[in-house]
């Protein structure tokens, strides 16, 4: 078994202005959703992340504070489950809740390392 | 297990959060408080994706008295007239905000802000259900069938009017009190009519709106300084109303009569409620129209069938309403009474003093009435002809569809 990581980005909450009733909605999806994968046990971890970003880069080391309107594809958390392949982590992906916001889900292997 | 969160647990805590805080920083600052409410719930959503609290509820309110701090810092930095609350001094004063009566109290202020008489009608029903029932523009105009743009501008307008009028966040007291009551559950009555009768068959928008005015109404009724009799009235009637709520839309999505509306499926436990709030508005014997129009609706709902209906005693009551507050749309239905009574002569008479432009977008009613009156009296031609004329002017899709049933049913 392998592991992969499912990258959440874009479908920023604060900023599409969700009403707190939608929010409530969304959250029960990700409920469920945390659910399905446990019972399956697929899960391995995952954490949502804040909206705020630190962006260091280059030789001069350049700093840059962002706030989430700024970034064009903001990451939103991750998930990393269990499976054989690619297709499998596909199917696991169906059920992200934040397809309709324009949300995106990429996925990618964990490289493991020879001894 | 997971827990499994009330519905609209956020909605109304949103509400309740935007109150309780205003009691702290004062409406001037109402823009900033609805922002880090709103923030508070974004934030919510997110850290609970994997897995919530165990007691959702508490952690809202720790995240909202969390709030107050930064709400503070943020009003000092803009250098914003900030209200006397020194973090120290009244650390204990702003926890005593968050118990559960302080937080009914502070939503009761922000009721009668919402509908303060100085505010438009439209402003009110907007802003209450921006700032007391959680709604954003979005489901606003969705709700009242308007565009979002003009709910923002009612709730903008809404927000300068309560500044430049200089309303204050309080409960009325002494002789204002009953008046300002009265402006409180017109509003109530609004939005509930705009579930209950707007004739969308989006059943789900009807229950919601419908709903927050019961509850709104409930937080009336619980509070001994505003528990009024027109207020158990008017709670007596949005529940009779209520309890056959569902029995209105069908399967199909069609609109369904009272005639042919499934008595069984109607909601018993509203009708228990009903009944009881009916014997504790009567008690001092001064009626308002909420009172006849919920003993009118409580016949209809004591009614075995539609043929048992006791049109008489309903007759009485709208005679009552009309004595009151005459207008064009209880004529209407005292005609619709009168055909029932087979009293055709006489409901002809109050048809034609009726004008249909006065009653606006239910003028298809008019006519609708006009044409059973004809069919009753065999008049079938002149029937059909009025039948067109309100399939010609109805504006409800589900309500033409009806109409042209009708009339297939009328040419048979």
């Amino acid at each position: 078994m392998k592991e992969f990581m499912m990258i959440f980005i874009g479908a920023d909450y604060a900023a599409l202005g969700l009403s707190p009733e939608e929010l409530q909605g969304r959250m029960g999806k990700w409920f469920a959703w945390g659910e399905k994968m446990e019972k399956e046990g697929v899960l391995r971890g995952g954490n949502a992340l804040e909206p705020d970003v630190r962006r260091i880069s280059g030789q001069e080391r350049t700093v840059t504070d962002m706030a989430s309107a700024e970034v064009k594809e903001l990451i939103g958390g991750y998930y990393l489950v269990a499976a054989n392949n690619f297709d499998e982590v596909e199917k696991i992906a169906q059920d992200f809740p934040d397809f309709d916001l324009g949300g995106t889900v990429e996925i990618r292997e964990i490289m493991v390392f020879d001894r | 297990m997971e827990p499994k969160l009330i519905d609209h647990l956020f909605r109304h805590h949103y509400g309740k959060m935007v109150s309780v805080l205003t009691r702290i920083f004062g409406l001037s600052h109402l823009e900033t408080i609805e922002d880090a409410v709103q923030d508070t719930f974004v934030k919510a959503t997110l850290s609970w994706k994997k897995k919530p609290p165990q007691n959702p509820e508490a952690w809202l309110t720790k995240a909202a008295k969390n709030r107050v701090l930064d709400i503070f810092r943020k009003l000092n930095s803009e250098r914003k007239r900030v209200p006397q609350v020194s973090a120290s001094q009244d650390a204990m004063a702003v926890n005593d905000l968050f118990l559960d009566s302080e937080i009914a109290d502070s939503q009761l202020r922000m009721i009668f802000t919402a509908c303060h008489p100085s505010l438009s009608k439209s402003d009110r029903i907007a802003f209450s259900l921006r700032t007391i029932s959680g709604f954003n523009a979005t489901e606003i105009a969705s709700a009242l069938l308007s565009k979002e743009e003009t709910i923002k501008k009612r709730l903008s307008r809404a927000r300068k009017t309560i500044q430049k009028k200089n309303i204050l966040f309080k409960i009325p007291v002494g002789e204002e009190l009953p008046r300002r009551i009265e402006s409180v559950l017109e509003v109530l009555y609004l939005i509930f009519n705009e579930g209950f009768h707007s004739n969308r068959t989006d059943i789900l928008v009807r229950t919601e709106l419908c709903g927050e005015a019961m509850r709104l109404c409930q937080i009336l009724l619980k509070n001994p300084k505003t528990r009024a009799a027109d207020c158990y009235a008017l709670f007596a009637l949005m529940c009779f109303h209520s309890a056959r709520l569902d029995s209105k839309v069908s399967k199909e999505q069609e609109i369904i009569d009272l005639e042919y509306q499934d008595r069984s499926t109607w909601h018993v436990p509203f009708i228990h409620l009903g009944n009881e709030a009916m014997n504790k508005a009567v008690i001092n014997n001064r009626f308002s129209h909420y009172h006849y129009e919920a003993a009118i609706a409580s016949e209809h709902i004591k009614a075995p069938s539609y043929k048992d209906t006791n049109w008489q005693k309903i007759l009485m009551w709208y005679n009552k309403l009309y004595q009151m507050q005459p207008s064009a749309i209880t004529a209407l239905h005292i005609a619709i009474v009168q055909i029932q009574l087979q009293n055709y002569k006489e409901a002809n008479q109050l048809l034609i003093n009726i004008e249909p432009a006065s009653l606006g977008k239910r003028a298809y009613l008019y006519y609708g009435v006009m044409a059973e009156n004809y069919k009753e009296q065999n008049k079938i031609e002149k029937a059909l002809l009025s039948l067109e004329l309100a399939i010609n002017i109805v504006v409800n899709n589900a309500e033409r569809e009806y109409l042209i049933k009708k009339k297939l049913k009328f040419q048979s």
